[in-house]
């Protein structure tokens, strides 16, 4: 286990350069002077000047990457232009709404997805399963923004049953928080849940098929026992890789949720920061999200090798 | 397998049918649209689907339905151009890497490594952003995030195709090293190219629409169903068909892509 995660952390290093190396050529790729871009044209000259000192945009470009990397390997991912504060402040800010929104969201779709998936494989060709198949190709189909807007006409604006907008710390007022944020957590969920139920269905179908199943059955086990102790844990393994693969989608779903929702989430602070032409703030953020989305995939990898003891020993 | 096999196919013809219905949408939406879809009336603001206006009209009084049907011109464009863009720039890193092996390889499939460590959504945002609003920056932007998956697919294919018998046979008799990639690899690894890039269309007009959702993509008062949808998210409550027009055609065209998208594969790769 030792040599997978070692083995895992120095594939990372090259990869993380070229990470860097591409946040940092964010900035350049702009068309045209990415100060004009950042300031408005009424700005004067000199607060200009100013600004391009402060970003080091006056210096050759490999002397600017080699400064930003020093900057960041002491921690200083730089400072937003429209608060002045460091970029870490103004994520720290936001990253409380956002992990709360995963976590709930995580549960929501693990709490469709199990049922719905077992039942589906377990009675299969059967009204349930393609009722269960249905739902899967609904959710992966569905657009999350759009979504998020039928949740809100139908449980906010027509039922009037949960708010539509706006974010209640659940830590403070554990009601009220969970309850503003149930629509977002349910509009990421679902598309996660359908992912997570195909996979599902598709392995305890597979893993139903396997030999020590029908031995397991010959002993006169009953079904529930068969899929408990048998099937579920063998057809999990899939479930996991489709976890770490859907993460992405999740984050890139979670910018939209908390766009929607108007939750005082990291996502929504990448949406602020790109429309604000913040740059500095959108490489910083834009680095932290990538940074642990590195490092979720590599926990993802970890637990795979803690699921199944085979692939250790490749 | 034979029985999931044959739900498919029967609903295989039902995404053709809308592949065909959406292409032929947007090549004759000047005929089709019954209405300028930038034409205001504030006269006739928030009107209720009815017969003058079957989808109803916005909150200026633009007709929903011709603005619907010249959006998805946009949604296609954008879903078919981006992944073509992926498809072409991945094969040719992949042939690259694949063929030329060591450090260009590695620097190649690294590069792609360090594309896959962005969440997709968020790289096309922040490209999108940098790179100045309009489809063209969308259709970059989605591009790029799309290029690794088809560089991983074609370096694995040129691997796996160069280590065949009938390549050393080309070798021995001679054959400059482009003849192979041409003649021999090009042809044999199209097919899970092909494959992919059915898959892929779907999810780039997802991605089109959500970065026109957010603002990206093309800016009003050009229609696109992203950008409609969030136009209309402010009148849910007097007028939901402002929001329900756009989306009802984004999401049957996104089911009916992935209908033809997995026929396609099964067509081509019976393995799966």
């Amino acid at each position: 286990m030792g040599r997978l995660v070692l083995h895992r952390l120095a594939a990372t290093v090259p990869v993380l350069l070229l990470v860097t190396a591409g946040v940092f050529a964010l900035l350049h790729l702009t068309p045209g002077d990415p100060i004009d871009a950042m300031m408005a044209e009424s700005v004067d000259a000199e607060a200009k000047a100013s600004l391009r000192k402060e970003l080091g945009l006056d210096r050759p470009i490999h002397e600017q990457y080699a400064a930003w990397m020093r900057r960041l390997l002491r921690g200083d991912l730089g400072r937003s232009i429209r608060n002045g504060e460091p970029v870490i402040e103004n994520v720290s800010r936001r990253i409380r709404p956002s992990l709360e929104l995963a976590l709930l969201a995580m549960a929501v779709s693990l709490l469709i997805a199990f049922p719905v998936g077992i039942v589906s494989a377990a009675r299969r060709n059967t009204a349930v399963d393609r009722a269960g198949t249905s739902f899967a190709l609904f959710g992966i189909c569905m657009p999350n923004f759009l979504l998020a807007l039928l949740l809100i006409f139908l449980f906010g604006v027509t039922l009037r049953w949960l708010p539509i907008s706006g974010y209640t710390d659940p830590v403070e007022e554990p009601l009220n928080g969970l309850r503003s944020l149930l629509l977002p957590a349910v509009t990421l969920g679902l598309a996660l849940a359908a992912v997570i139920t195909r996979t599902l269905r598709s392995s305890m179908l597979e893993a139903l098929g396997e030999d020590y199943v029908r031995t397991a059955r010959a002993k006169g086990l009953s079904e529930w026992r068969v899929i408990r102790g048998h099937v579920l844990k063998n057809a999990l393994i899939p479930v996991v890789t489709v976890l770490g693969l859907q993460l992405g989608t999740l984050i890139g779903g979670a910018v939209i949720t908390e766009y929607v929702f108007a939750l005082p989430g990291v996502g929504r602070l990448v949406v602020e920061a790109v429309f604000a032409r913040d740059y500095p703030l959108v490489q910083g953020v834009i680095l932290l999200i990538a940074l642990g989305f590195i490092l979720s995939n590599l926990l993802v990898d970890l637990l795979y090798g803690w699921i199944d003891p085979r692939i250790r020993y490749r | 397998m034979v029985l999931h096999r044959a739900a498919r196919a029967r609903l295989a013809p039902f995404g053709a049918a809308v592949l065909v219905a959406a292409v032929l949408v947007a090549l004759g939406a000047p005929l089709l649209a019954p209405y300028d879809p930038l034409e205001q009336n504030l006269g006739l603001a928030l009107a209720r689907p009815g017969r003058a206006h079957l989808l109803g009209t916005d909150n200026i009084g633009r007709d929903v339905m011709s603005r619907v049907i010249w959006g998805t011109r946009v949604s296609l464009v954008a879903g078919f151009a981006s992944v073509a863009v992926a498809a072409v720039a991945g094969s040719l890193l992949g042939v690259l890497a694949g063929y030329a092996g060591g450090r260009a390889d590695g620097l190649v499939m690294r590069a792609m490594d360090a594309v896959l460590s962005f969440p997709p959504l968020v790289l096309a945002l922040a490209l999108g952003a940098v790179l100045g609003a309009g489809l063209g920056g969308v259709l970059i932007a989605l591009g790029v995030v799309y290029t690794p998956t088809f560089a991983r697919l074609m370096r694995g294919q040129v691997l796996a195709i160069t280590a065949r018998e009938y390549v050393d046979a080309a070798r021995a008799l001679g054959a400059p090293g482009w003849r192979i990639a041409w003649h021999h690899v090009l042809p044999n690894a199209a097919p899970p190219i092909v494959v992919q890039a059915s898959l892929s269309v779907a999810f780039a007009i997802l991605a089109e629409a959500s970065l026109s959702f957010l603002g990206l993509g093309i800016q009003p008062p050009g229609a696109s169903w992203g950008s409609m949808i969030n136009a209309g998210r402010g009148y849910l409550q007097q007028a939901p068909w402002i929001v329900f027009g756009p989306g009802a055609a984004l999401f049957v065209t996104v089911v009916g892509l992935n209908f033809v998208g997995d026929a396609i594969r099964d067509a081509l790769d019976p393995r799966l």
